[in-house]
């Protein structure tokens, strides 16, 4: 008995090693695409890109942002301050490493990464069918507005994180795990992202092709990711490029593009970027064909845009119908991250944008201002009005019921006529740049440069466009630098208020701790008050990652 | 046969017993606390990081600081849970605290819980002594920044009179100042007195600055001021020019002297006075004598003002006067 049960077991280990043997397993999948593949026609890199715009209307996208960059600075109140809870803990400065919102926010702008990547690196493969000029646009367009993607995810990532990992473009399980690169390498990457978009894409995209991100974006964007490098009160490069690049956008001072891009041929041929680029090869030009020099200059873009309250058809409109539905794409929106309404109008969530908005304009607000904050902010300046508290009535009619004490943003607030039939989409568009942003980083970065008096000028564009909506007078006055920067910053909170970024405008300015501590001594929980100094002007590297690279990725210092 | 069979018997036997054992045996392993500390002397908000090295199911480490107090742990301090044996964590206040580490390992269900603990003591200092900016932060309403010299000496330059809007009040020498410094245990004293943030001091004269850190360190600074050197009047052929200031800059200033038609000002020598009494005018590095150095104001001219402080030749302030005609 115990001989044949060995037979047997010997028969079956050879049988086993002989079918290891066949190599059925590994022929290829006849009919279905692969990476290699797939990219053959402008049409598939365009569904690869759609992907990329996905991430921006994904709940995990938005949710970070208000998180960040409102929920923990000094404008709002929150709901969910416990230090209980996971939020509470971020909100108040006493988290740890293995924060959930940290690790959220990591993820989905890598995420949005990967998925830029994926159409930057295919873009050599599309097919043209025909020599076309307009084929070559195209594709640019496409690869354009990848980039300029990729520059806005990197950007979350490095004004939250400071240096991050620079992810390969064809990503490999060979090299899963990439160290940290440093903050200028990382501003580096996003500027060149930005500079080559901007010369790539048209100035803005209108009609049916509203939405995409346009020159107009990506230069706005450079300039706020030059204006995060450089310091307060200490004169820059970074500052003077700013300057150049306001005259250009705002002032209608003529650009080339060698200058956008900061080009010298010792780095690259200009025909070989034209052609990474997709800029129609010079050989194949036709003699109607335009062809872009180093000194060619860029399309205008201060006729793009403006400051004056009219939607995308020139029409008035007031002020706060600039965040609304009739105010999409209006004349001071530069990107904007869109939503779309099922496409039927009735079912079936074709977005993500599930409740953007909705937690913070509700019966039960997430989070909301109160009268000492508005008063702070807004003085008597009429943009407080736009806030509503308990029991009043929106523009529309609705009666507000946020509850006592409370004050929500009309910035977060969807008309009646404008709400989505299904609860799962959301009904209007986040503005995500704004052309008021671009004039007043100009002015900015003008008096850092010693020109107080020009800077005043675009200071007072803004407020004198405000003046509109109450016929009012008061503009801002003259002074020395440190008096211009104030009422630029004091300017910069009245305009962007409850648009999620003032954590970080305040990072930047270099007076986050000082800011944020002030206003959670004020607070009975006092969150804020344990802003540490030094090190909470920048979020942990969340764990897992430093866990899963065996350390390979660093710590931020003091974490 | 026979022997066959109890041998295969006794296997099963064999094979069963280890499960009978394994549900049998209810106690959890025994833990042992063991942690290594990289430095045990740190700074503020340096990273310290700390590997476990001992046996366990579960690690949490009590830094010993406000909130995670292993002694007050039945008063709601906790500690943090390690994961992968690696922590990293740095402290926010000077002192000595003490790190505990604790290894907990548990059966099923934790009937059986059992823990170990070992502890270090880390010390830390708070060695501040760096002014990173230094201003005056009510010059009307602006905050003037002073400028370092070098690594003890810096110099504030404040305008005699600011415009703003259509006034030009007067800046006094009595002034707040406001000391940027990246450590809330710093001690700042100003002429040895306890630096107040609301207190005025006479920037008249040189004030001594001392900065004393927690950890007791003691480092000195001068602060010096200068005016911005201005023409107290400025005349050409007896015509007294018109002071026209910058609201932005206050080392800008513009003079305009409006003289009759058909002037020759080719070779004109203005009569000025200046403010300060360390106070000298240049035309580029040539020195100007009020009634004495001849100029050509057939185009604008620039005057070079420059005032130095009495106590430090380095610590100076440059103004820029720039000189205008007008014909009637």
């Amino acid at each position: 008995m115990i001989k044949n049960l060995i037979k047997y077991s010997f028969a079956c280990l050879v049988m086993i090693s002989l079918s290891g043997c066949e190599d059925f397993l590994d022929k290829d999948v006849l009919g279905y695409s692969t990476d290699e593949d797939f990219y053959d026609t402008r049409y598939k890199l365009q569904s690869a890109l759609d992907a990329t715009y996905d991430i921006l209307q994904s709940d995990t996208f938005n949710d970070s942002d208000w998180r960040f960059g409102e929920a923990t600075a000094d404008d709002v109140w929150g709901a969910d301050e416990g230090l209980s809870s996971q939020m509470g803990q971020l909100v108040s400065f006493r988290f740890t490493t293995s924060n959930s919102y940290i690790r959220d926010r990591w993820e989905i702008n890598y995420k949005g990464i990967h998925r830029a990547n994926e159409v930057i690196a295919n873009a050599h493969r599309v097919q043209l069918s025909n020599d076309d000029y307009l084929e070559y646009k195209r594709v640019r367009e496409i690869l354009g507005q990848a980039k300029f993607l990729r520059a806005l995810f990197y950007f979350n990532l490095v004004k939250t994180y400071g240096g991050v990992p620079i992810r390969p473009e064809v990503e490999s399980v060979d090299n899963l795990v990439v160290p940290r690169s440093s903050l200028e390498e990382c501003y580096a990457y996003i500027e060149k992202d930005l500079r080559e978009a901007a010369i790539m894409l048209d100035t803005r995209y209108v009609r049916t092709d509203a939405g995409k991100a346009g020159s107009g974006a990506a230069v706005a964007l450079l300039m706020k990711v030059l204006m995060y490098q450089a310091t307060p009160g200490i004169q820059s490069e970074k500052w003077e490029e700013m300057v150049r690049l306001g005259q250009y956008f705002v002032d209608g001072m003529s650009m080339t593009y060698a200058e956008m891009l900061q080009w010298n041929d010792s780095q690259e041929d200009w025909e070989t970027l034209r052609k990474r680029l997709w800029f129609k090869p010079r050989e194949l030009n036709n003699a109607t064909d335009p062809y872009e020099e180093p000194t060619s200059a860029m399309p205008a873009l201060h006729t793009a845009y403006s400051l004056s309250y009219a939607d995308c058809y020139g029409a008035s409109i007031g002020y706060i119908d600039q965040f609304f539905q009739t105010g999409e794409f209006c004349s001071g929106s530069i990107f904007e991250v869109v939503f779309k309404e099922s496409a039927d109008g009735t079912e079936g969530d074709t977005n993500e944008g599930g409740y953007v908005f909705d937690d913070m304009y509700s019966t039960s607000p997430i989070i909301w201002s109160t009268d000492n904050i508005l008063t702070e902010i807004y003085g008597s300046d009429p943009r407080r009005s736009f806030n509503l508290g308990h029991q009043t009535y929106t523009p529309d009619g609705e009666l507000c019921q946020c509850g006592p004490g409370k004050f929500v943003s009309l910035k977060w607030y969807t008309p009646v006529k404008e709400r989505p039939q299904n609860g799962g989409d959301n009904g209007k568009n986040r503005r995500y740049l704004r052309y008021a942003d671009v004039v007043l980083m100009y002015a900015e970065a003008l008096n850092e440069c010693g020109n107080g008096a020009a800077a005043l000028e675009q200071l007072n564009k803004c407020k004198a466009q405000v003046n509109t909506l109450n016929n009012g007078t008061t503009l801002y006055n003259g002074g020395g630098y440190g008096y211009m920067r104030d009422q630029i910053w004091e300017e910069r909170r009245k305009e962007f208020a409850f648009e999620w970024d003032r954590f970080f405008d305040l990072v930047r300015q270099k007076r986050a701790a000082e800011v944020i501590k002030a206003y959670g001594a004020n607070r009975a929980n006092r969150r804020g008050y344990y802003f540490r100094e030094g090190v909470n002007e920048l979020f942990p590297i969340p764990q897992s990652e430093i866990d899963v690279s065996n350390g390979v990725v660093t710590q931020n210092p003091g974490y | 046969m026979k022997f066959n069979k109890s041998i295969i018997r006794l296997s099963a036997l064999l094979l069963l017993a280890p499960f009978i054992a394994a549900c049998d045996d209810d106690e959890a392993a025994t833990p042992h606390a063991g942690m290594v500390v990289d430095k045990t002397e740190l700074g503020i908000n340096e990273t310290m990081t700390i590997n476990f090295e001992g046996v366990a199911d579960q690690v949490a480490i009590y830094t010993g600081d406000e909130s995670h107090n292993y002694e007050l742990r039945s008063e709601s301090n906790t500690g943090f849970v390690v994961n992968k044996g690696l922590f990293t964590y740095s402290y926010s206040a000077p002192g000595t605290y003490k790190v505990v580490c604790i290894a907990s390992t548990y059966n099923d269900l934790a009937v059986d819980l059992r823990q170990d603990t070992c502890s270090v003591w880390v010390r830390v200092i708070d060695d501040e002594t760096e002014i990173r900016q230094l201003s005056c932060p009510q010059i009307l309403y602006d905050e003037v920044y002073a400028d370092a010299l070098n690594a003890s000496d810096w110099v504030m330059r404040l305008p005699r009179k600011v415009k703003y809007r259509n006034a030009t009040p007067t800046i006094s020498l009595t002034q707040r100042l406001r000391f940027y410094i990246d450590s809330d245990s710093t001690q700042v004293y100003v002429g040895g007195e306890p630096y107040g943030t609301t207190t005025r001091y006479d920037l008249s004269q040189t004030q001594d600055i001392t900065v004393v850190s927690h950890f007791g360190t003691i480092r000195d600074y001068k602060l010096y001021t200068v005016q911005y050197p201005e023409f107290d009047e400025f005349r050409v052929n007896g015509v007294e020019g018109e002071l026209d200031r910058s609201e932005f800059d206050y080392s800008a200033f513009t003079y305009t002297v409006t003289l009759p038609a058909g002037t020759d000002v080719s070779n004109v020598v203005p009569e000025f006075t200046l403010t300060g009494t360390n106070e000298r005018a240049y035309i580029g590095d040539v020195e100007q004598t009020s009634g004495v150095s001849a100029v050509d104001l057939s185009q604008p001219v620039t005057y070079k003002l420059v005032g130095v402080s009495p106590d430090n030749a380095e610590a100076t302030a440059e103004s820029t006067i720039t000189v205008n005609v007008n014909f009637e």
